[in-house]
């Protein structure tokens, strides 16, 4: 009995996790060209927090407001040098090697779905390890996952409490939990 | 809600109104690794685990005063927030309690100026000890014999942490600062009164020590009751000095106050206790106001970092960061921000969903407060998980930064193991989200469960106990909905 609980637990919260996902995918978009240009100072860039979709081919250009900064997107291969008052910035993908080339503007299709961070990967002063902006790549699969397995936690947790103690006070003489 | 069996209110005056203590199996680990309970009784095993910490420590501070001022290049930041913080977080805490107390270098010159000694023991007579010691050996005051001290000297400290984090002198400011307190703490004060109700570490490690898959514990807590008249692990002996945290092991049902210096280990004559593993939050019992607000601290404090350490937000981070914006007025509002969340906030939400929880059970024999207090255990897994889904990418992004400053811990150019001029590289950065959404659930799991062991507790009727927990469950599974909105939404 206590296993079947066990699994049905899993299985609340398993279908909990996949129906946002599941809804979100339906409505699609991307596809689209999408024009950012990103300016870092100590310690942000701005925007903070750029949203996409899958997809969508974009087109970053970045400049500095005060001190040499990087522009590091994770899950991007993508890891950038900006000097202030300079058009141009350096650009390099860390898996080729280290060699940074000057560019007007960084451009790739996002291809994974999820929140990937950019940071800072030039030291900048006392608060830079903290320096990062956010790239929201939607339909953002794992947080909707979460957000599901969340709620599905909730209702299996506390359904199978329920449900183990109700089993054993109806098994229990009289009916009495102790 | 009224509508309860109408014995409910008699159960539930019948219920066991214990220690809340969750009773599973554990493991006696000096039985399996007769090695262990050795080592722990060698009188030299607290000296050897913190003297080259000590050593460390003092380096460390050489290097906050003399080294780089930028924080990434000097050890003093790297190793103690970054790695150190990490270790006693994810892995310290969770699986070995209090182990931090044992190799803490802080009481190191306080408890030799009351020993007098580093490694043996005194005989003699001082208050209630059979060891004799020096120094005033006062009492702490009793209106202090909490940990209210504690609660709000960490939430102060962590007020600035965006300084002290970031810059190798302020850091040295807060260590040294709180080095020299214990030290002078020791002088008038008997035993570790500094880790018992000052220090800001001890607070939050006590909460969750609770937590913890070890514990040390009595053998056989009726030996103790029954049979041992002398209670050596509080008093002490000629084998091991009296609990430095006042602890009877008799009576010992939690991890919060033992400091695991194994000297009760020493000195029992019945040698009944013993170091065991047990599963994760064997203890479910918080006592009192002072402990429910470290929860609630620790959880606001974990928002609060989570949003100005790892969030895109610039303004907040020029608001914490006030040695070089000096926006005063950011600091305000920053500063009443996290003290409002962390002492009237989230303790109002919480005494709510007790008293809807209350209601929902439908026992009025139950008091608001007992389910406010007890229930606020809930969020020590929670807080626990969602500090640990905070220091995994403290740790997969600045990782690299150890490597480099290990070679060059003064950042003055040095290259001692060649790994001074390693590039700063995240460890799968982008995997990082995965892991926080586990931890997180798994932290909302056990908040939940062992919510339910506590509520058991108090309601015989497991339907009603089910009902308590509802409205403080919803609670839960809201912050950690916020936990993940901030870091993977």
């Amino acid at each position: 009995m206590k296993a079947r609980l066990v699994i049905l637990g899993i299985v609340i919260v398993l279908v909990c996790a996949l129906i946002p996902p599941l809804v979100a995918s339906s409505s699609s978009g991307g596809g689209e060209k999408k024009e950012f240009f990103i300016k870092a100072r100590q310690y942000a860039y701005d925007p903070p927090r750029i949203t996409v979709n899958k997809g969508d081919e974009l087109h970053i250009r970045l400049a500095s407001l005060d001190v040499v900064h990087g522009f590091f997107l994770e899950g991007h291969d993508i890891d950038a040098q900006i000097e202030p008052g300079v058009r141009q910035f350096k650009l390099r993908h860390p898996s080729e090697g280290k060699e940074f080339t000057d560019v007007n503007e960084v451009v790739f299709t996002v291809e994974h779905t999820g929140k990937f961070r950019y940071r800072c990967s030039h030291t900048c002063g006392t608060l830079h390890p903290f320096m990062q902006g956010e790239l929201i790549v939607c339909p953002n699969y794992p947080f909707l996952a979460a957000s599901g397995g969340t709620v599905g936690v909730l209702i299996s947790t506390l359904l199978v409490i329920f449900l183990a103690g109700k089993k054993h006070k109806d098994a229990m003489p009289g009916g009495d939990a102790q | 809600m009224g509508n309860q069996p109408a014995n409910s209110v008699d159960k539930a005056k019948d219920a066991p109104k214990d220690s809340g203590q969750v009773k599973r199996f554990r493991i006696d680990l000096f039985e399996k690794i007769p090695f262990l309970k050795k080592f722990c009784k060698w009188r030299s095993f607290q000296f050897l685990a913190v003297f080259p910490n000590l050593v460390i420590f003092l380096f460390f501070l050489y290097a906050g005063l003399f080294g780089s001022r930028v924080g990434n290049r000097n050890i003093i930041i790297i190793f103690v927030w970054i790695f150190w913080w990490f270790l006693l977080i994810t892995f310290m805490v969770p699986f070995a309690s209090r182990i931090w107390c044992v190799l803490c270098p802080f009481p190191f010159f306080g408890e030799w100026f009351q020993r007098r000694a580093l490694i043996k023991v005194r005989s003699g007579k001082t208050g209630g000890l059979r060891n004799k010691m020096f120094g005033l050996n006062k009492k702490w005051p009793k209106a202090l014999s909490n940990i209210w001290l504690q609660d709000i000297g960490f939430l102060a400290l962590c007020t600035f942490s965006a300084l002290f984090l970031t810059r190798p002198i302020i850091s040295v400011v807060v260590l040294g600062g709180l080095f020299l307190v214990a030290t002078v703490l020791a002088f008038f004060y008997r035993q570790r009164a500094f880790c018992m109700y000052v220090c800001p570490v001890s607070g939050f490690q006590g909460l969750y020590a609770m937590t913890s898959m070890i514990e040390l514990r009595a053998v056989d807590p009726q030996v103790c009751r029954k049979e041992c008249k002398t209670k050596n692990c509080l008093t002490g002996s000629e084998k091991g000095w009296g609990c430095p945290w006042y602890q009877y092991v008799g009576k010992m049902e939690r991890n919060n106050y033992c400091g695991l210096c194994m000297e009760c280990v020493k000195s029992c004559p019945n040698d009944n206790i013993s170091v065991f593993a047990r599963p994760f939050c064997g203890d479910t019992q918080v006592k009192g106001y002072d402990e429910s607000w470290k929860a609630f601290i620790m959880l606001a404090l974990a928002m609060v970092y989570a949003v100005t350490l790892l969030g895109p937000w610039g303004t907040i981070r020029d608001w914490a960061n006030i040695a070089e914006v000096r926006n005063w007025k950011g600091l305000g509002i920053y500063a009443g921000i996290i003290w409002f969340t962390a002492l009237i906030a989230i303790p109002a939400v919480w005494a709510l969903a007790s008293w809807l929880g209350k209601l929902l059970a439908g026992v009025r024999s139950i008091s608001t407060k007992e389910i406010f207090v007890k229930y606020s255990y809930m969020l020590v897994p929670l807080g626990l998980l969602a500090w640990i889904a905070f220091s995994f990418p403290l740790i997969m992004v600045n990782g690299s930064y150890i490597i480099s400053v290990i070679s060059d811990p003064l950042g003055w150019g040095w290259d001692l193991l060649g790994t001074a001029d390693v590039a700063w590289r995240p460890i799968l950065p982008e995997y990082t989200v995965y892991l926080q959404i586990l931890l997180l659930l798994f932290g909302l799991f056990f908040a939940l469960k062992r919510g339910y062991d506590i509520s058991l507790t108090l309601y015989q009727d497991k339907s009603q106990a089910v009902r308590s927990i509802i409205p403080t469950g919803v609670v839960c599974a809201v912050i950690i909905f916020a936990f993940l909105r901030l870091f993977t939404g």
